[in-house]
């Protein structure tokens, strides 16, 4: 991935309430453009893959590890799914969320660069590098 | 699917007490990877846009580094249940530490069929469903 120009962004699409309220021709036209942009940009090559998720689902937080339903119906923020892009920069990235056509019903794009690494453990690399630094010092 | 949440569970550990977590989780994630449980997974950066508002004429930058909501990655997870998706969530090495984990079921299809049942599934184009219902299998 780090070896191309190309990066990789996910889209978190959030909200799923933007459907309320829509006639169902309406809603059909929305469903229709979606379906038809996931479909260009896969044929583009620019969407690799995506999903939608279900309202259902557990959050697990804690040292209990407690399991909770999880409030993701009818929300505003919850997230309803998402598509993994591979494009040239995040200006490309966010002319493509640009596109989606829940937006006008309320829909959220999150555009998010995917990391190459996690940055706690570069965080722990670093600290570890400050630390021998400051040892040899 | 798995999303984490809480990218900052870090802060106020020791660079040791870092490592040691930092070793767990990656203990944690070979072992699954080695029963093929792990589908994908990436670490998400911190900066990040929100797109929102008809043709997504509201773009602002997201504050994704400093809220416990914040997702800091993913993990498509290849569960034989529910059940097993929650306990291998529950594995998770930092949640002791604070962040909190979402368990999310990955659909062929969008929910909003489920919740408009009179919605015709065909699209324009019958590629696009095939597509869909491909990239999701």
């Amino acid at each position: 991935m780090s070896t191309t120009t190309k990066s990789d962004y996910l889209l978190l699409f959030r909200g799923n309430v933007w459907d309320r309220g829509l006639s169902p021709a309406q809603l059909q036209k929305v469903v229709s453009d979606w379906m038809a942009w996931f479909e260009r940009l896969k044929a583009e090559g620019k969407c690799v893959g995506g999903h939608p998720l279900e309202d259902e689902g557990k959050v697990i937080s804690g040292k209990q590890r407690a399991v909770a339903d999880g409030p993701f119906a009818e929300s505003k923020e919850a997230i309803g799914g998402y598509f993994y892009l591979t494009v040239a920069d995040e200006k490309e990235a966010i002319e493509i969320a640009k596109q989606c056509p829940g937006l006008e019903y309320g829909s959220v794009v999150e555009v998010r660069p995917v990391a190459d690494e996690c940055s706690i453990k570069q965080r722990a690399q670093e600290y570890s590098t400050h630390e021998l630094a400051g040892a040899t010092a | 699917m798995l999303l984490f949440r809480g990218p900052h569970w870090d802060r106020g550990l020791s660079t040791d007490e870092l490592q040691q977590v930092m070793d767990k989780v990656m203990a944690w994630f070979e072992g699954l990877n080695e029963r093929g449980k792990i589908k994908g997974a990436q670490p998400l950066g911190g900066q990040g846009r929100v797109i929102s508002g008809t043709d997504g004429r509201f773009v602002v930058d997201g504050p994704f580094t400093e809220t416990k909501e914040a997702v800091g990655g993913y993990l498509v997870l290849q569960a034989d249940s529910p059940n097993e998706a929650v306990e291998i969530a529950r594995s998770m090495p930092t949640l002791r530490y604070g962040i909190s984990v979402e368990v999310r079921p990955i659909l062929a299809e969008c929910p909003i069929f489920q919740r408009h049942p009179e919605l015709l599934r065909r699209v324009t184009d019958p590629a696009a469903e095939q597509l869909w219902v491909a990239v999701a299998a």
